[in-house]
């Protein structure tokens, strides 16, 4: 599968997180950054979000950490397993915000890391941050 | 050695005490000693017991009288009640959130109208003046809808403190009944009973009374 090398409106995302209305907050504060509404997906947690990453092409997940089933670095670890998945970027948002949990999340290798509760404009920042990273990779690899 | 161990006896120690010290009968000394120990660890445990029953009891009393307040007290309820306030806040939230979402489009074509209005009227003109202040109210309701939707994140950060708290609960009450299965099981030597299969209130005060709480 091929990734989007830069920020695209057009970007298919899903979000992951077990509170719903955490879910549709996501998904409004993308779609007021200019994201397409219809292109972003949802999932309750990492197992059910694992189904739909493996069923089809995503650009981007955002995902929160604490999750019945499987957590949110789980999930991170699994992708970054998997051959179909492992450049996929992730960016977490989480109201877990001790220093062992962000060291472990940098360790499984998470692209971005929001702590709960931000502002459109920490989302925006972080998400041209981690795709701005990805084009330099891009360019130098 | 009945030489030197006299002087080693402490006048304060209780008769029967000095007695087993002063005895040359070692069999009989280490008897009496167990004894003495076993009996220290019977009040222990029975000690151990009735705390238990005190802090059940108290917890019973607690739930007795939420429920003479008009709130159904027992864990289970308790657990319930924490899971309503998880749905309400999610329904409030979420109803905030379709307001946001009713509104944005409106403010859209609010601003899009008076853009388009600005193209045949300018300057002081009484509807150029209405279409830039229609304009500048659309987009500082775009901004505030935006505010408003992320200001419902509250409903997670204190949800996932509810759930917290939820669990607590479930742990207390396991930890209770297992502290009251231990103490009763040493105190009568009778086999502990598995406290996994300990789920409702009935089992937990039929557990009790095998005990004799």
């Amino acid at each position: 599968m091929q990734w989007s090398r830069r920020l695209d409106k057009n970007m298919k995302i899903l979000v992951v997180d077990d509170f719903s209305t955490m879910r549709r907050i996501v998904r409004n504060l993308l779609v007021e950054l200019g994201f397409s509404n219809p292109l972003i997906q949802e999932a309750d947690d990492g197992e059910s979000a694992l189904t739909m990453l493996r069923g089809q092409p995503f650009d981007l997940v955002v995902t929160d950490w604490n999750m019945p089933n499987m957590t949110g670095i789980d999930l991170l670890r699994v992708i970054r397993a998997e051959t179909a998945l492992k450049g996929l970027p992730v960016l977490m948002v989480t109201a877990e915000n001790n220093r062992d949990q962000i060291i472990a999340a940098a360790q499984a290798g998470v692209n971005g890391y929001i702590v709960k509760p931000f502002t459109a404009v920490t989302l925006k920042e972080k998400l041209t941050k981690i795709f701005e990273r990805i084009a330099a990779s891009g360019a130098s690899a | 050695m009945n030489a030197v161990l006299p002087l080693a006896v402490d006048e304060s120690l209780p008769p029967e005490l000095r007695e087993l010290l002063n005895s040359p009968d070692g069999p009989a000394f280490e008897q009496a000693l167990d004894a003495m120990v076993r009996q220290r660890e019977q009040h222990l445990f029975r000690a151990l017991g009735q705390l238990a029953r005190e802090l059940h009891d108290a917890v019973r009393r607690l739930g007795g009288e939420l429920a003479q307040e008009g709130v159904p007290g027992i864990v289970a309820d308790a657990r319930q009640h924490l899971q309503d306030v998880l749905e309400m806040s999610a329904n409030a939230a979420n109803r905030s959130i379709d307001f946001a979402e009713r509104l944005r489009p409106q403010a859209d074509s609010l601003a899009h109208n008076a853009g388009q209005l600005l193209q045949w009227t300018g300057g002081d003109e009484p509807a150029a003046v209405l279409a830039r202040e229609a304009a500048e109210f659309a987009g500082d309701c775009r901004a505030g809808l935006a505010d408003m939707v992320l200001a419902q994140s509250w409903q997670d950060l204190t949800g996932q403190r509810v759930k917290k708290v939820a669990s607590f609960i479930g742990t207390v009450e396991s930890s209770l009944l297992e502290l009251v299965r231990l103490t009763g099981a040493l105190a009568v030597g009778e086999a502990p009973v598995d406290v996994a299969k300990v789920t409702s209130q009935e089992d937990a005060d039929r557990l009790l009374s095998e005990f004799g709480f």
